[in-house]
């Protein structure tokens, strides 16, 4: 732990009565002034999380540190957390001005301070002006501008977002998401950001947290994550992407598709089976004889920026690539790909032990 | 389309039906007859009568209190209740709590009052004001209970969570959230509670005792003595008082229901 951290999670579970429990053995840090993304499937836990660190619900078993104090059963109202809620939670009897002071008038701050206070957060997301308008006079991205105003409002050290943009369309999510980043800069206080998004998590980032089934698969930057993927779920929640079964030879030999290529990865044992990962774009199309693998295309998408073609090698693995240029269905294609491109996944290894294999052979 | 206006005359017949008694009634109020039979002319005298009977003001005003302090004391508990029964759990409970509730709304009055009357009688309350309050609490805080829950459940529960998480104490919470926004319901249930103890006949007549007595315990005994049309008089005047609540009450639930409106179309 250093002095950048800010929030601790040791070993923490959660259970609801006597179910299963909803986090498993969850251990993880949050530094300051960064954006925190966790990403992963509906009912993983993510909420949960959230509710831990803002205090709405104690962790059964396991211990949460912020700024170094144990806070398991510290209540919500005494943390310097704030919260943006899924569905805003805004106060329908109040207007946009009181409820951006909430906070502020529950610590009995003076009025001429609250009134320069509150128009500054709202200035802050391009609010001005709204003071008086009722809830239900916004839209839902002035509502969700408003419920960050309220939590920003209350200068915490950490601000939790839920889902903020799930309720949004495309194009407003977007603009969203920049502004959201652009703002926790200019904060440059730590931001938890929940999504089930992928490509939001990737957009937004400094650092990721994929979570299934109550515990976390990978941690790490967007980059790590797209390229590293530790396991077969991180990879195919991340992107699009090839996963074929293979054979480690020897360091940097894999074989996949009844083949030999040469890759970057090492640390296996000679001959271990093995997952390999080819991202779509990763795939370039080539005539056959000069393709690394000859494939069929079985059928082929227009998806605006790329053609999707999905194709078959001879070992019947299917292979899908993302490609400018049109194939021919039904002609045989090359596949060209470089080295680095190939990402060989050991089976059933942990974050803990993947960070150990490369450390034992970098360091 | 046709049998759309069959319709309507039917509900026009049956409303006309349902209100023929009590416009009868106040026809003759203004009879200087004296019967409800054969109409001299047209006269304001049981009024002035009614007006004069000091008696008769002082039951007026007994009804008004006991009316106003058994809504409003009941309403304080029946909030407290709902609010309550909104954190249990378990539904089980819940729901035995629900329905325990609802069975005090539907069981006749004269078993409420005939056990209210018991219970007295045991633990040695003296009938009179204080029977006659405790008895239109007891059966107006299942009402209030009713009319504040279908408000609490409708808030949702992150809205008690935004609150605490920027600062708010239980009080607070509960000053600042959960109050404004149930308050249409409390009003509902206040209003409900009022009625309710305004027109209630068959608890207060088995509670009642010693001199005291409320409106419509008078106007019964008097219908017994005889035929005199002050009761039309009476009964005429706490039929407007009725009208003028129930509009009242109506206005209170639209000027409500109208920013909720617009909420709901977004
Ligand atoms: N109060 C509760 N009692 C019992 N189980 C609960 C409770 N709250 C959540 N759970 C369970 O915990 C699991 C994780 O829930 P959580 O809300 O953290 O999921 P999530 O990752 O936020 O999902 P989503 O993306 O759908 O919001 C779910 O299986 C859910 O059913
Ligand atoms: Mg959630």
């Amino acid at each position: 732990m250093t002095e950048q951290t800010i929030i601790r999670f040791d070993q923490v579970t959660k259970q609801y009565d006597h179910d299963q429990a909803v986090l498993n053995n969850v251990s993880f840090e949050i530094e300051r002034g960064k954006f925190y993304t966790l990403l992963g499937p509906s009912g993983c836990g993510k909420t949960t999380i959230l509710r831990l660190i803002a205090g709405f619900t104690e962790p059964s078993q396991g211990k949460i540190y912020f700024n170094g104090q144990i806070i398991n059963t510290v209540p919500a109202n005494k943390r310097q957390v704030n919260t943006v809620f899924q569905d805003y939670a805004l106060f329908p009897h109040l207007n946009v001005f009181e409820n951006v002071a909430f906070g502020l008038r529950i610590k009995k701050m003076k009025q001429s301070q609250i009134t320069e206070k509150v128009k500054e957060a709202l200035r802050f997301v391009n609010l001005e002006g709204y003071d008086h308008r009722t809830i239900s006079e916004m839209s839902g991205g002035q509502k969700q501008r408003v419920a960050i105003a309220r939590a920003i409002v209350n200068e915490p050290e950490v601000i939790l977002l839920d889902e903020p943009l799930s309720a949004l369309d495309l194009k407003l999510r977007t603009e969203m998401q920049y502004e959201l980043r652009d703002l926790q800069k200019r904060l440059g206080i730590t931001f938890i950001f929940v999504t089930h998004d992928q490509e939001e998590a990737l957009a937004m980032s400094d650092e990721i947290f994929v979570i299934n089934k109550g515990s976390i698969q990978q941690s790490g930057s967007p980059i790590d994550i797209y390229d590293e993927p530790i396991n077969r779920f991180v990879a195919d929640f991340i992107g699009e992407s090839n996963i074929i079964p293979g054979t480690m030879r020897q360091d940097f030999l894999v074989n996949f598709a009844d083949k030999d290529f040469e890759c970057v990865d090492k640390g296996f044992d000679a001959n271990e089976a093995v997952e390999v990962v080819i991202r779509p774009e990763d795939l370039e199309i080539t005539e056959p004889s000069l393709g690394k693998l000859q494939v069929r295309v079985d059928s082929q998408l227009f998806r605006g920026v790329h053609f999707e073609i999905c194709c078959f090698d001879e070992a019947g693995n299917e292979w899908l690539v993302h490609s400018t240029k049109r194939a021919q269905v039904g002609e045989t294609i090359g596949l060209n790909f470089s080295p680095e491109a190939i990402h060989v996944m050991r089976f059933g290894e942990t974050e803990e032990e993947f960070d150990k294999r490369l450390e034992a052979y970098d360091g | 389309m046709k049998k759309y206006k069959a319709l309507n005359i039917y509900l026009v017949l049956v409303f006309i039906i349902l209100y023929a008694p009590i416009f009868y009634l106040i026809y003759y109020s203004f009879n200087s007859g004296g019967t409800m039979h054969g109409y001299g002319h047209f006269t304001l005298k049981w009024y002035k009568e009614v007006v004069q009977d000091t008696r008769l003001i002082t039951i007026v005003l007994n009804t008004l209190v006991i009316a106003l302090l058994s809504s409003a004391i009941s309403t304080m508990l029946g909030v407290v209740g709902a609010l309550a029964i909104r954190t249990v759990r378990r539904a089980p409970v819940k729901n035995t709590l629900l329905t325990l509730n609802n069975v005090l709304i539907v069981s006749p009055d004269v078993i409420i009052g005939a056990s209210f009357l018991i219970l007295y009688t045991i633990i040695g309350i003296k009938l009179g004001f204080t029977s006659v309050l405790l008895s239109h609490i007891a059966f107006s805080v299942p009402i209030v209970v009713l009319m504040v829950l279908p408000k609490l459940q409708e808030m949702s529960p992150t809205l008690i969570d935004a609150a605490r998480d920027l600062g708010a104490r239980r009080w607070d919470v509960l000053s600042k959230v959960i109050l404004p926004f149930i308050k249409p319901g409390i009003f509902a249930g206040f209003f409900m509670a009022l009625t309710y103890s305004l027109d209630d006949f068959a608890v207060t007549f088995f509670v009642t005792g010693n001199g005291f007595s409320t409106l419509s315990v008078e106007i019964y005994s008097l219908a017994r003595q005889g035929i005199s049309l002050t009761i039309n008089a009476l009964s005429a005047l706490l039929f407007l008082f009725t009208v003028i609540l129930v509009v009242g009450y109506y206005f209170i639930v639209q000027y409500y229901r109208k920013p909720r409106r617009q909420g709901a179309g977004e």
